[in-house]
């Protein structure tokens, strides 16, 4: 396949000078639910195909293609060619050139895909219905236990008429159980889940699955009879997942070149102070922290290596992420950063696995210092806005007093201005996990993304009830 | 056109080296789904011959055009041509299913052995079960979703209507548009079962959306978005400015926020905030699947009073001010009208076959519906409501949590404004609100005379509500 695109390649740039793209994306997923002993989802996909992007003076046109004989290819990249020059003349400003960046020529295959490929699909759907009947069995206070199994299989070959030429094969497990318990009219939910960049063994190996079935049948449990925390501006300390969504989407939106183009809260905030010294930031493709990352990948869908990419420094904002386009246009080295969900998906400015770097506070110490505040678990939904206005929910809070985590409190809403949350960092402790491979990020297409870090002290708004 | 310098956008015919084919999209997409049929059948035999009990195709394909702006300039310009098998077996109670988007009879067929395999390892549900065509009749179609004209429309048509409500978008500077996208899609979606069920139905649609925001000097405002659709190229354009103005209100309206108060007590919620906290949890109670899981408060309140009577809410799948209409379910089984809450009651439980079975029930043909669902409108103007208060939040978005089961809400109160004697005092940041759906929905106290489209989905008038917590910066 490489080779028919490589040549497909070298004969439509030739053409005329212009820039040309293949990517093959080859998708076989798996995925399983089983909940109140049935199982609801069992089912295998299996996607193919191939996008092409061209750049004709100074327009992008793109088409796409399921249908992978080079006849097919070809008039797909016919398509994409006339595509560009349909909106040429349209354009006020071109595409001046792409940023030049480390053009991926590589074969990789990551861990745990052979693995995972020759596991018997048995043995996962297995998996997941003992799991369920585990779940169901532990507590009689449980009315519905959950659990969700689903695999990507991803082979991509990416060859541009600027050197790019590359092939990886990456698998991404993820598990997920929740449990629904009652008593008296009253229902309270707990969830956990892992995503890794990796085979079985490394998925059921990620920390956030330690104890799993018990775990998750006691949180449920012990919410039942758990109070609101009260709403207002508090002192919070924020776990890895939460710690991870907040970088993900507070920060990392707004530091995505084409948000920042259009105006996000971080233009022009290059070289100034955003954070606490305390903090700092990163998103990178090729993390070595743990290795199983979700969002690890060798290259991005524009060919370019990936990179860690530090986004503020010891407090100040260092750097956006870039495609190649954005980085020319701002005159940096690309980052690495465009992806695409699908063949016949445009490549995007999307973060990879995003992250607060360790301090070296305890986390005991942390709670100790703290007269009246949260500790805040589990990470729920967020989202993020242009003006650096961030939510996102929280699994569970524990209640702090008087330097010790007294009770359990139900989830709670978090929200906040992200630099001026930032700003008042006080703790960053030494503790590290990835804790969203779970997670899905929206932005007209989905992407597997990855984010973690430290547990951190801060202030921000809590939503809770008033009186 | 005259080149429009204020958008950057310009016809994209000038070239002249860009003239879009205007052969029949349509007959190209009826051969396709003529052939998708074929194989369909083929599959529904082979599937048989391997010891499926009962077998399920479906059959899709698309082929769109569009254009996508960022920035004021056309960005891209993308061709689409999609097509997708979906197959689901039972065998001894078990079931398996299979999705493709290579349309090779080998792939099909492997996707069928892959499929039955699933379901020999899975768990025997005695509830599993498909429609037969006596249950199925085929469905009547719907003439105003297909349009032969609107198939052939081109990417310099789209491009044209496009500059033209950018420069509408625009008009005011302080618009910042990150994405406008625009497409033409002709589309067709089909099922066809081993009882005899067959349905398939062709679509086209232009649709259109705006995402941005308000930036004046140093101040940006919160991310917001609309969009709208049209059936006929004739319809478009009007839809289409009326949407660009009401996206450029929008963000603009986001500009400069101040801090709330926090209060218990009265807010008004806007279509779209209905939509977010009051449709989503009425319909999960509502719903077959939470009922037949005993998740569902309402289980057995089919007749009886659970939300305020100032609630009616219709599912009109074949209303065309509905995005998402459409002549069969997911099950096969044709639509109909149903009125689901009346005067606060709830009429029905949506039921597909399979939680209709488990239920010892029989489906009211809602397989992945509701598909066109409208609120009706109260007696109030919506000026009345704002001055139910001295100081009101009108809630026009949520950004945030919310638990089905336990109908408990809490998150941000996005593109929200404060109201003080009636008075718009702008928007407002940092604004969280929370509740708990079972007490609020029960205290809905009016229904405004207004309506607004949401999406395309969902018509709603603004309701006043009570008991919920705001809780200010």
């Amino acid at each position: 396949m490489k080779e028919m695109l490589k040549k497909l390649v070298a004969q439509n740039s030739a053409q005329d000078n212009s820039y040309v793209e293949l990517r093959y994306h080859k998708r076989q997923s798996n995925s399983f639910m089983a909940q109140r002993g049935r199982v609801d989802v069992a089912n295998h996909s299996l996607v193919e195909g191939i996008g092409v992007r061209a750049l004709i003076d100074g327009a992008w046109g793109f088409a796409a293609t399921a249908r992978v004989d080079e006849a097919s290819v070809l008039r797909a990249i016919e398509q994409a060619r006339r595509n560009a020059l349909t909106i040429v003349a349209g354009r006020g400003k071109k595409v001046a050139n792409l940023q030049k960046g480390k053009m991926a020529v590589v074969d990789w295959t990551g861990p745990g895909f052979a693995e995972l490929l020759a596991m018997p699909i048995a043995d996962k759907l297995g998996a997941v219905i003992n799991f369920e009947r585990q779940l169901a069995k532990s507590s009689k206070a449980l009315h519905t236990a959950r659990c969700r199994y689903n695999e990507l299989l991803e082979e991509k070959i990416i060859v541009t008429s600027d050197g790019a030429a590359a092939s990886a094969r990456i698998a991404l497990p993820e598990f997920s159980m929740s449990a629904i318990a009652e008593k008296d009219g009253e229902r309270a939910t707990s969830s956990r889940g892992a995503g890794v960049s990796g085979g079985w063994t490394c998925l059921y190996n990620h920390p956030a699955l330690d104890n799993m079935v018990e775990e998750t049948a006691r949180t449920a449990v012990d919410l039942l009879s758990a109070k609101h925390p009260d709403g207002g501006k508090k002192t919070v300390i924020l776990a890895p997942a939460v710690v991870g969504l907040l970088c993900h989407e507070a920060i990392g939106h707004t530091v995505e070149a084409d948000f920042v183009k259009t105006g996000s809260v971080a233009q022009g905030k290059i070289g100034t102070i955003v954070a606490s010294k305390l903090v700092t930031m990163a998103d990178t493709g090729c993390e070595t922290i743990a290795g199983y990352a979700v969002g690890n990948l060798p290259f991005d869908d524009e060919g370019v290596e990936t990179e860690t990419t530090t986004i503020i420094k010891d407090g100040v904002l260092v750097s956006y992420l870039h495609n190649r386009e954005s980085a020319a246009e701002f005159g940096v080295a690309p980052t690495g950063n465009a992806r695409a969900w699908l063949f016949n998906d445009e490549p995007l400015i999307r973060m990879r696995n995003t992250f607060l770097q360790p301090g070296t506070s305890k986390l005991a110490d942390m709670i100790s210092e703290i007269d009246d505040g949260y500790l805040v678990e589990g990470a729920g939904s967020g989202q993020a806005d242009s003006n650096g206005e961030f939510m996102f929910g929280t699994g569970y809070v524990w209640q702090i007093k008087d330097g010790k985590k007294t009770e359990l409190l139900r989830e709670a809403t978090l929200s906040g201005i992200a630099f001026d949350v930032l700003q008042t960092v006080d703790a960053v402790s030494s503790e590290f996990r990835w804790d969203l491979g779970t997670g899905y990020c929206g932005k007209g297409q989905p992407a597997k993304v990855d984010a973690g870090g430290p547990y951190i002290r801060c202030k921000m708004n809590v939503g809770g009830r008033q009186g | 056109m005259k080149p429009d310098v204020k958008s950057g956008i310009r016809s994209g015919n000038q070239s002249g080296a860009t003239k879009q084919p205007t052969g029949d999209t349509a007959a190209a997409l009826r051969k396709t789904a003529a052939e998708m049929e074929t194989l369909a059948h083929e599959i529904l035999e082979h599937g048989i011959k391997k010891g499926a009990d009962r077998i399920k195709v479906g059959t899709s394909g698309s082929i769109t055009r569009r254009l996508v702006v960022e920035n004021k300039e056309v960005s891209l310009a993308n061709s689409l041509e999609d097509q997708k098998f979906s197959l689901l077996v039972h065998k001894d109670q078990k079931k398996g299913s299979a999705t493709t988007n290579i349309v090779r009879p080998e792939s099909i067929r492997k996707g069928v052995e892959d499929a039955l395999a699933l379901a020999s390892f899975s768990v025997a549900d005695p509830a599993l079960n498909m429609p037969d065509v006596a249950a199925a009749p085929k469905a009547k179609p719907l003439d105003f979703m297909f349009d032969e004209r609107t198939a052939d429309t081109t990417l310099a048509e789209i491009q044209e209507l496009m500059g033209q409500a950018l420069a509408r978008a625009t008009q005011d500077k302080r618009v910042a548009i990150d994405k406008f996208e625009m497409s033409v899609s002709t589309s067709f979606h089909a099922i066809y079962n081993s009882l005899g069920v067959a349905q398939s139905e062709l679509q086209t649609m232009i649709g259109w959306s705006f995402f941005g925001m308000g930036v004046d000097g140093d101040a940006v405002s919160g991310f917001d978005y609309d969009s709208g659709f049209a059936w006929k190229t004739g319809d478009t354009a009007e839809r289409l400015m009326a949407t660009a103005e009401s996206f450029a209100a929008k963000v603009t309206g986001n500009l400069h926020p101040r801090k709330a108060n926090s209060y218990k007590g009265l807010v008004v919620f806007s279509p779209r905030a209905v939509e977010e906290l009051l449709t989503g949890f009425m319909l999960y109670h509502a719903s077959g699947s939470a009922v037949m899981d005993g998740k569902s408060r309402w289980h057995e309140e089919v007749g009886n009073r659970v939300v305020s009577p100032v609630i009616t809410l219709r599912d009109q799948p074949h209303n065309p001010a509905f995005a998402g209409v459409t002549t069969f379910d997911g099950d096969g089984m044709p639509t109909r009208d149903h009125v689901i809450f009346d005067s606060g009651k709830l009429c029905m439980h949506l039921h597909d076959c399979y939680s209709a079975k488990r239920c010892h029930t029989t489906s009211n043909h809602m397989s992945g519906g509701p598909f066109g669902m409208s609120l009706a409108p109260g007696g109030s103007l919506l000026a009345d409501l704002l001055r139910s208060r001295r100081e009101i939040l009108l809630v026009d978005r949520f950004s945030g949590n919310t638990d089905a089961i336990k109908g408990d809400f809490s998150g941000v109160a996005k593109s929200s404004r404060l109201y003080v004697d009636g008075k718009d005092s702008g928007a407002v940041t940092e604004t969280m609100i929370a509740g708990n759906f079972f007490e609020f929905a029960k205290k809905i106290e009016a229904a405004s005379l207004e309506t607004e489209a949401v999406g395309g989905s969902f018509t709603s008038p603004w309701l006043l509500v009570d008991g919920i917590s705001v809780t200010g910066g």
